[in-house]
């Protein structure tokens, strides 16, 4: 009996040491961390908005009547410049690929020309549809029009169609109607006068 | 303490190759060489400092309850080193930050824990923690390199075999772990038969 207290209150020691030990650590590096995944996010827009200086997120209704009526849309930012004007909009949709959500951030400015598309995180195969995140496949997209949807080649890049990944059609499929559906939502915006003016 | 506790991973009882232990880390991330150096020191840095701790605890923490305590001591660790680098090394966290939450379920560092570091003494358990890190570290990127030579014909990222090299994508594959980690353990251990006659 005893024995068994003495071994359940050395447990409890430690398991109680640990937990300060996290919470501790969670206090300290709470803020550095919301800091850092933020810059991150920031730095993911730019790379596919080089031309905004800052992001406002879109919310409310207006989010609502895009992620509702443009799936996979999820996310959606208003790019400004320096001085506070609209200079494109950046979206996040998150797609199905191979084997579940692909994240694909496409970028769009007030010309209706795609200025860029990168992958996050995903769970394709390494070696095939994970080809996905490489410069040689996105920058495709790059000066891509909207005025109509983005197709897929499995032969060569023509016109506004891209040349799929070797072995990995679903995956490029799928990377390409994430892209389509910012399209769309795009046009929705601009439809509708633009948000963020 | 002894260089020989420092030595002994690399080689002779080398975690991956003699030992067998943390197989499954080892199958899912050896499909490059870069993602078996990132896990690699991951894995040697966590296992050097949890060495440590298991070394210093091991007179108080009672033998009925060691391996929760263990479990308890580890993953606190893990935790600990994984927000500490998201917050204030969101460079190395953005290479290596994937291979952390890998680290808790690798069963070479319990297996450390209990074989060695429950055992011997602080300075002991630190040699033998990196030895076996560095030893996991080599095997990895053996592992990755062969995967990615033949599966992608590349090596660290850079192309080797030229365009015309049809890569074999079977070896970045799932199963191509279980071969070329199988062939390897034939080569090394024909190796080891030879030099014992």
């Amino acid at each position: 009996m005893k024995d068994i207290l003495k071994t359940g209150i050395i447990l409890l020691i430690i398991a109680a040491v640990a937990a300060v030990a996290l919470g501790l650590t969670n206090e300290v590096t709470k803020d550095k961390i919301a800091e850092q995944r933020f810059l991150a996010n920031e730095q993911a827009k730019k790379a596919v908005l080089a031309t905004a200086a800052t992001f406002e997120d879109i919310t409310g209704e207006d989010l609502e009547a895009i992620t509702s009526t443009f799936a996979p849309v999820t996310e959606a930012y208003v790019g400004l410049d320096a001085s506070g004007a609209v200079v494109g909009y950046v979206f996040k949709s998150t797609p199905n690929g191979f084997s579940g959500a692909v994240e694909v951030v496409t970028g769009i400015d007030g010309n209706g020309t795609v200025t860029g598309l990168r992958v996050g995180s995903h769970n394709e195969t390494p070696g095939l549809g994970a080809k996905a995140k490489d410069a040689a496949f996105f920058d495709q997209y790059n000066g891509k029009l909207t005025d109509g949807p983005i197709g897929v080649s499995k032969t060569a890049a023509s016109g506004n169609d891209i040349q799929a990944i070797t072995g990995a059609t679903i995956t490029s499929v799928a990377v390409t109607s994430g892209a389509n559906a910012s399209i769309d939502a795009y046009k929705w915006i601009m439809e509708n006068g633009g948000i963020g003016k | 303490m002894k260089v020989s506790n420092l030595t002994n991973g690399i080689i002779k009882e080398n975690p991956i190759f003699v030992q067998l232990l943390g197989m499954c880390p080892t199958l899912a991330v050896t499909t490059s060489a870069i993602n078996g150096i990132g896990m690699g020191l991951a894995t040697t840095a966590v296992l050097a400092s949890s060495n440590v701790a298991i070394a210093l605890l091991r007179k108080f923490i009672p033998a009925q309850v060691r391996i929760p305590a263990f479990v308890v001591v580890i993953s606190t660790f893990v935790t600990v080193v994984g927000m500490l680098m998201e917050a204030f090394l969101p460079a190395l966290f953005s290479s290596l930050g994937l291979f952390i939450p890998l680290i808790v379920v690798n069963c070479i560092i319990l297996a450390r824990a209990e074989a060695f570091a429950s055992k011997n003494g602080v300075g002991d358990s630190l040699l033998d923690g990196i030895g076996m890190g560095l030893g996991f570290t080599l095997a990895l990127v053996i592992l990755g390199s062969v995967r990615e030579l033949i599966g992608n014909g590349s090596l660290f990222g850079a192309a080797l075999l030229g365009a015309n090299y049809q890569p074999a994508l079977i070896m970045i594959l799932p199963p191509g772990g279980f071969l070329a980690l199988g062939l390897l353990l034939a080569l090394y251990n024909s190796y080891q038969i030879k030099k014992a006659k």
